[in-house]
C-alpha cells in the first residue's frame, strides 16, 4: 500500500462512519434506535440489504472462486428474485402491520412465547457463532498478504463499526451501509476496468472471453441436475430460493432492514430492487475473477497464492522439479493463448492444473493442512501486486466496507433480539422507554465486544471457522418452516409449531450428518419437515376450542 | 389479520411488478445460457 492508497482508505473509513452518525442523530426512543422510527426510504433499505448480504470474505473469495472454478457460482442467486416476490407479497405486510420490532415477536402474536423464545435462541446461537468469523476472516487474509498485524486489522474494523452502531442504532447502520454499498460498487467497477486495462496489448475483451471460455471459466449456466452439486440452475433456483426466503424472511439482520421502511410499499420496493440488482452484481464480480485468470495466462502467477504455503512448498525436496514443470506448462499455455490456438491452450491448461494440484497437495503436506486451498488469496494477490496506486486503496476500502456493513448489521440485530425478545419479554417487562433504549445501547456494546473478542480468538481456530460458518446455515430451514406455518396454516397452534421446529432441526442434522447432500437443499428439507409435521400434529391433536 | 395493501408508485399493481421481475429472471437465465453457449467451449 502506497501513501495515496492509505489516504483513500482512511478517507473512506472516516467519511462513511461520520456520515452514518450524522444521518442518525437524534435517536431518542427505542423505536427510533431499533426501527429508525419507520422513516426509511426504499433506496436506503435496498442498498443496506445488499450491503449486509455482501461480507468481505464473499467479496474476496467470490473472485477467487471464479478464478478456480468458473462463474457457475452465480446460479446460487437465481432463486433470489422469486424469494423477494414471495417475501414482498406475504411477509412484509404482515410484519409491518403487526407493529413488531423483530420477526420472532410476530411468532408470539401468532403462536406462543416458547415458539418465539426458541426461534430467538436459534437466531442468537447461529448469528452469534458467525459474527466473529465475519470479522476475523478478512483480517486473516489481509494480514497474510499485506503483513498488517491481525489484531490491529480486526480492531480497526470492529471498533469503527461498533462505535457508529452504538451511537446511531439502525439508522446509522442503514445509512453507512448505503454509502458502503456505493464504495463496494465503485471497487468492483475499478477492479473490472483495471484488469481489462492490464491485459497485454493486442488482447481485447473478446479475446479475453475466448481464453476464459476455453478454460471453462465462463460456465454461468449448468443445466445438469445433480443433488450433490451446489451450483446448477436447479439447485440455484429451488435451493437458492429457499435459502433466500429463510435469510430475508426470518433472519433478523435482514427483516429489521425492511421493518424500518416508511410504508409497506417502500419496504417492498427495497426488497425487489435487491432481486433486480443482486444477480448482475454477482455476475460482474465473477467476471472480474475470470478476467484475473486471463491476466495470469499472460503474466506468470505464483505456483501457490497463499504466501505461507508457498514458503513451505519451497522447502520441499520435490519443489525444483515441480517449479520447472510449472514454468514449462505456463510458457506453452501463454504461447497458445497469444496465438489464439484454443486447442493447444486447453491442453496446456490441463497440464498447468495438474502441476498446480500437485503443488497444493505438497504444500498441504508441508504445512500439515491436507490439500491447501488458496482461493481466498487470488484476488488480493492480484490487487496488491498489479493494481496501480489509488485503485488499491479504493478496493481495500470496498473490502473494509463489506466487512463493516456485515458486522454492524449483525451486532445491531443481535442486540435487538436480545433486548426485545429476551430482556423485555422475559427479564424486565415493565420499564420506561429510556431504560430499554439504554439496554439496547449496552447490548450493542456487548455484542460488539463479543464480535471483536471472538474474532481475535477465531484466528487460531483454522478449519473450525469454516465449520462454524456452515453450522449457521443448518438452522435456516427450520426458521423458514415455522414462518410458513404462521402465515399460511391458521389451524396450526403453538404446541404444534414448537414441536415441529424441534423435529425439523433434528431432520436437518440427521441429513447433514448421514448424507452428502449439497448444503443448499438443507434449507428446503428443514422447511418441508417443519411444515408437514406442524400440519400433521395439528390434524392429529387439534387445539381445544376457546370457551365462548 | 388482513394487512392493508398499498398501490406501488408505478405499473399500477404489485402483480404487474412481480410478473415483470419473473420475466426479468427468465431473461437473465436465457442471457446467461447464451453467454455460456457462446464463450464457454
Amino acid at each position: 500500500m502506497r501513501p495515496l492508497d492509505w489516504a483513500v482508505l482512511a478517507a473512506s473509513l472516516a467519511g462513511v462512519a461520520a456520515y452514518g452518525v450524522w444521518r442518525s442523530r437524534g435517536s431518542r426512543t427505542t423505536a427510533q434506535y431499533l426501527l429508525a422510527g419507520k422513516t426509511m426510504p426504499w433506496y436506503a433499505m435496498a442498498l443496506s440489504i445488499m450491503a449486509t448480504q455482501a461480507s468481505a470474505i464473499t467479496f474476496i473469495s467470490t473472485t477467487g472462486q471464479s478464478y478456480a472454478d468458473g462463474m457457475r457460482f452465480v446460479q446460487m442467486y437465481l432463486g433470489l428474485p422469486l424469494a423477494m416476490i414471495l417475501i414482498s407479497a406475504f411477509a412484509v405486510p404482515r410484519f409491518h402491520s403487526s407493529g413488531v420490532f423483530t420477526a420472532y415477536e410476530y411468532l408470539e402474536k401468532r403462536f406462543d412465547a416458547r415458539t418465539r423464545a426458541l426461534a430467538s435462541v436459534i437466531f442468537l446461537l447461529s448469528r452469534g457463532l458467525a459474527v466473529g468469523v465475519a470479522l476475523s476472516a478478512p483480517a486473516v487474509v489481509l494480514t497474510v498478504l499485506l503483513g498488517w498485524p491481525t489484531h490491529w486489522t480486526t480492531l480497526a474494523m470492529g471498533v469503527i463499526a461498533v462505535a457508529y452502531t452504538v451511537s446511531g442504532g439502525i439508522a446509522a447502520v442503514t445509512w453507512t451501509e448505503f454509502v458502503q454499498m456505493i464504495v463496494m460498487t465503485a471497487g468492483i467497477i475499478a477492479a473490472l476496468l483495471t484488469v481489462l486495462w492490464l491485459l497485454p496489448a493486442g488482447v481485447g475483451f473478446t479475446d479475453a472471453l475466448a481464453v476464459a471460455g476455453a478454460a471453462g471459466k465462463l460456465n454461468a449456466v449448468v443445466w445438469r441436475f445433480d443433488l450433490n452439486d451446489q451450483y446448477n440452475v436447479w439447485s440455484g433456483v429451488i435451493g437458492g430460493m429457499f435459502l433466500a426466503l429463510a435469510y430475508f424472511g426470518c433472519d433478523q439482520s435482514q427483516v429489521q432492514r425492511y421493518l424500518t421502511g416508511r410504508s409497506i410499499a417502500q419496504s417492498r420496493l427495497g426488497l425487489l430492487f435487491n432481486g433486480v440488482a443482486k444477480i448482475p452484481m454477482q455476475f460482474f464480480i465473477l467476471l472480474t475473477g475470470a478476467l484475473v485468470f486471463v491476466f495470469y495466462v499472460y503474466s506468470q502467477p505464483p505456483l501457490v497464492f497463499q504466501p505461507q504455503a508457498m514458503r513451505a512448498l519451497e522447502s520441499q525436496p520435490g519443489y525444483p522439479q515441480l517449479r520447472a514443470e510449472y514454468d514449462r506448462a505456463f510458457a506453452q499455455r501463454r504461447q497458445a493463448a497469444l496465438h489464439m490456438d484454443l486447442d493447444g491452450f486447453r491442453s496446456a491448461q490441463r497440464e498447468v492444473d495438474v502441476v498446480r494440484g500437485r503443488a497444493l497437495s505438497l504444500a498441504g503436506q508441508a504445512t500439515g493442512q491436507g490439500r491447501v486451498n488458496d482461493t481466498n488469496y487470488v484476488f488480493l494477490w492480484f490487487v496488491v501486486h498489479h493494481i496501480p496506486a489509488g485503485v488499491v486503496g479504493l478496493i481495500m476500502a470496498a473490502i473494509f466496507a463489506a466487512a463493516m456493513s456485515t458486522i454492524s448489521a449483525e451486532i445491531n440485530s443481535l442486540a435487538t433480539v436480545s433486548m426485545v425478545d429476551i430482556y423485555r419479554r422475559f427479564v424486565r417487562r415493565q420499564a420506561p422507554d429510556r431504560h430499554y433504549l439504554a439496554a439496547s445501547r449496552w447490548l450493542t456494546v456487548f455484542w460488539g465486544a463479543y464480535a471483536v473478542v471472538t474474532a481475535l480468538y477465531a484466528q487460531n481456530l483454522g478449519s473450525l471457522v469454516e465449520a462454524v460458518n456452515r453450522l449457521g446455515s443448518l438452522f435456516y430451514g427450520t426458521l423458514l418452516g415455522v414462518f410458513v406455518l404462521a402465515f399460511f396454516l391458521p389451524r396450526v397452534r403453538g404446541g404444534a409449531a414448537f414441536l415441529s421446529m424441534l423435529l425439523g432441526e433434528a431432520a436437518v442434522f440427521a441429513v447433514w450428518h448421514f448424507t452428502g447432500l449439497a448444503f443448499l437443499w438443507l434449507n428446503a428439507i428443514g422447511c418441508l419437515v417443519v411444515v408437514c409435521s406442524g400440519f400433521a400434529i395439528s390434524v392429529l391433536r387439534p387445539a381445544p376450542r376457546p370457551a365462548s | 389479520m388482513n394487512p392493508p395493501d398499498e398501490r406501488p408508485p408505478f405499473w399500477g399493481s404489485w402483480g404487474r411488478i412481480y410478473t415483470g421481475l419473473l420475466l426479468y429472471l427468465v431473461s437473465l437465465i436465457a442471457l446467461f445460457a447464451c453467454f455460456t453457449r457462446s464463450w464457454n467451449r
